[in-house]
């Protein structure tokens, strides 16, 4: 069993390491393309999000200084900032549309 | 038997199709806050915060004794006297006089909405070819304060219809609004303002909602002015991440629709002061 677990933690290190420098090479690469490509996924996502009230507060934000990093050339600030943004569309999204029947928490439920 | 089969089967769908109606949401919130605070008189709510808590209550009772919210009470009066352009003005519009904050706010039939009290100012404001003021800081705030103050000790008494749907369709949808978590944090008004009230966050500790609306336009410390109802569900959205909604937009009307039916029975005591 402990043997197991510490191959698991090697595993999850592992992952972590090929995930980071994947990031980072997709960092690197970033060029004006791709930024416009992610920040045109990032407003969807907002959209999205937005269409059910379901928008985060900063998400707006990540897209309009992920817009100025591209305009600036940081194509890699750029994707990072829109990357962010999709996924809090998403999130978002997911959250409202979990939510979409009305349920009254038990702690009140118990009072009616 | 089949006969007792079939009233059983209706009886059956009578019971689960039964809602908690308004009146019920609202004896739960008090219940629960009877629970909760068990020494607290009821008309202690529309204190908020300070009906549960000694501390920042005698801060309060003293910034009470110097109001801050007087002068706009003043500025208030004069935009009420003052006429439009057209030579009318708000007493055109509204004849029973300043003090009706408690017919707010209520389902408009006609227009098939929420009407609250910022709303039907704006609309007098743009039927006598005036600009509509912004909802939640500046001059609103001024016939707002002015109004809240002639309305003192009137009952809040909100009704939803029953003989028209689309009222109790717009409580619903602001029940649900008060129950959605939004935001990064997950939160709903109801994690705050049920399940934590009396707790603190940072340095203020939370109210609960019955006693939410009696007391608006508020002035804030912290605003450094006085500041609309509406503006203060911006700032509690923001605080967890949320994007707010638009003031006076329909979501938050129908939030304060729902919000206002659980005060019902209070005194209004407008303007306040808050930390
Ligand atoms: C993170 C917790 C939190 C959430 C969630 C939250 N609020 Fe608040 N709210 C506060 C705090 C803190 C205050 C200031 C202290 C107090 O009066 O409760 C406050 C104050 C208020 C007040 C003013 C009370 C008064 O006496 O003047 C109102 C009204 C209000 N909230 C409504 C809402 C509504 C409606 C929602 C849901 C849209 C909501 N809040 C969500 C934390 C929260």
């Amino acid at each position: 069993m402990k043997r197991a677990q510490r191959w698991a933690a090697l595993a999850i290190i592992f992952g972590l390491m090929i995930g980071s420098t994947a990031t980072l090479a997709g960092e690197m690469k970033a060029d004006a393309a791709t930024a416009a490509d992610a920040i045109a996924r990032a407003e969807a996502a907002q959209k999205k999000a937005d269409s059910v009230n379901g928008e985060w507060r900063d998400t707006g934000k990540f897209i309009k200084n992920a817009k100025k990093a591209a305009e600036d050339g940081d194509y890699a600030k750029a994707v990072r900032l829109a990357n962010k943004a999709e996924s809090e569309g998403n999130l978002g999204y997911q959250q409202a549309v979990s939510q979409s029947e009305l349920k009254i928490p038990s702690y009140l439920k118990a009072m009616y | 038997m089949k006969k007792i089969l079939i009233s059983l089967a209706v009886l059956l769908v009578a019971a689960t199709t039964v809602q908690a109606g308004p009146e019920e949401d609202r004896m739960a919130f008090i219940k629960y806050y009877k629970g909760k605070f068990p020494s607290v008189p009821r008309d202690e709510y529309a204190n908020g915060a300070y009906a549960i808590d000694p501390i920042g209550r005698e801060n309060w009772e003293a910034i009470e004794e110097f109001p801050p919210y007087e002068p706009f009470i003043d500025r208030g009066q004069e935009m009420w006297e003052k006429p439009f352009a057209n030579g009318k003005g708000y007493k055109d519009c509204f004849p029973e006089g300043p003090a009706i904050a408690q017919n707010y706010p209520h389902w408009d039939r006609e227009q098939g909405l929420v009407m609250t009290l910022p709303l039907a100012l704006n609309q007098c404001r743009e039927a006598n070819g005036e600009k509509p003021l912004k909802y939640k800081k500046g001059p609103i705030n001024n016939i707002l304060a002015y109004i809240a103050f002639q309305s003192r000790g009137k009952v809040i008494n909100v009704e939803v219809p029953k003989d028209d749907p689309r009222a109790m369709a717009a409580f619903e949808e602001g029940k649900k609004f008060y129950f959605t978590r939004r935001g990064q944090l997950n939160f709903s008004c109801s994690t705050c303002h049920v399940q934590n009230t009396g707790l603190k966050v940072r340095t203020e500790i939370l109210s609960p909602s019955v006693g939410h609306v009696t007391h608006w336009p508020v002035y804030r410390s912290k605003w450094g002015t006085v500041g609309t109802l509406h503006r203060r569900f911006t700032g509690c959205n923001k605080n967890i991440r949320a994007k707010p909604m638009k003031a006076q937009g329909p979501e938050y009307r129908n939030l304060e629709y729902f919000l206002s039916y659980l005060s019902n029975g209070l005194e209004l005591n407008g303007p306040g002061a808050r930390k």
